[in-house]
């Protein structure tokens, strides 16, 4: 199995197609776990990370020959599965129906309960719940800190954001989990 | 951070409350590989340069030129009968100011002769 070195690879992605084959797999096993929890915190259903991860790496592969090498490959892989979400999000946001108030909707926490792929306790549930409520943007840096121990540099790198916006964002998700668990009951 | 909240990020360590199917990890490198489309045309196919598509542009070039050259020739070939006809119509012109004059004044012909007279000489 062929070490992960980001000079060799990119060096390989410009050669034959044994070569870049064999690169682009050594970027799939080295980012595909990652990503995939950067993904499933942010839909929280299983197969639907699933269908995200598979379209990031379709959507990277068939565009590899745009990338230059400009940026860390991380750094690119990273943005198109965040573009790849956030496509996600907004779609299922424009195909569920307006009306919240309705008793048939079930909340996230209660949609968890049921999920077999997730083993968290009741308040491990309305911290998704929580989660749920901040904007996107806020979501992903909340999580991409918070469960995925990223270094804001790193996020800074792959939102294009500044590191103080960051870290004010963070703080701001934090402020707003904890107000939302102030006010159950 | 304030006290008595129900979630406590500071008493609380991160905990990835999600699970995977059974060997998920396993075999998605693979998965993800074989999902992957042909790409062939895109980076490595040899692509073999005959004689026909080495002279094929300058063929293109030569085509275009001679297009190029037809147009600029019909368009000077109409203008030049324009100024052709110009030319005439200006002749006919000096002719009749002048010549009409001097001609009514020395020759006693009526009008049809002098008709007759400017047509051949224009001629």
């Amino acid at each position: 199995m062929m070490a992960y070195d980001e000079q060799r690879i990119l060096e390989m992605l410009h050669e034959d197609e044994v070569s870049r084959h064999r690169a682009f797999e050594c970027i799939v096993r080295n980012f595909s776990e990652q990503l995939y929890w950067q993904i499933r915190h942010m839909v929280l259903s299983h197969d639907d990370a699933n269908d995200i991860l598979q379209n990031t790496f379709m959507k990277a592969w068939i565009n590899l020959d745009s990338f230059m090498g400009y940026s860390k490959i991380s750094t690119w892989i990273y943005r198109i599965a965040i573009n790849e979400t956030l496509s996600f999000l907004n779609r299922q946001k424009s195909t569920v129906p307006l009306d919240t108030g309705s008793d048939d909707e079930l909340s996230i926490a209660d949609q968890l309960e049921s999920d077999p792929y997730f083993d968290g306790d009741l308040t491990e549930r309305q911290l998704q719940e929580a989660i749920a409520t901040l904007p996107d943007k806020q979501r992903m840096v909340f999580n991409m800190k918070y469960f995925n121990e990223m270094k804001y540099e790193e996020i800074s790198e792959v939102l294009g954001t500044s590191v103080g916006a960051l870290k004010a964002s963070f703080h701001i998700a934090v402020r707003k989990i904890e107000e939302y668990f102030n006010n159950i009951d | 951070m304030k006290k008595g909240i129900k979630y406590n990020f500071d008493e609380r360590e991160p905990r990835r409350p999600f699970t995977v199917p059974e060997g998920y990890f396993e075999n998605l490198t693979g998965r993800i590989m074989a999902s992957l489309p042909e790409q062939e045309s895109v980076w490595s196919t040899t692509i073999t340069v005959t004689p026909w598509m080495r002279i094929r542009p300058y063929l293109y070039a030569a085509a275009a030129f001679m297009g190029i050259f037809f147009c600029i020739k019909a368009a000077v070939g109409i203008t030049s009968s324009e100024n052709a006809q110009m030319a005439d119509i200006q002749e006919t012109t000096i002719y009749s100011d002048e010549y009409i004059d001097s001609f009514l004044e020395t020759a006693m012909i009526d009008d049809y002769t002098l008709y007759s007279s400017l047509v051949e000489t224009v001629y």
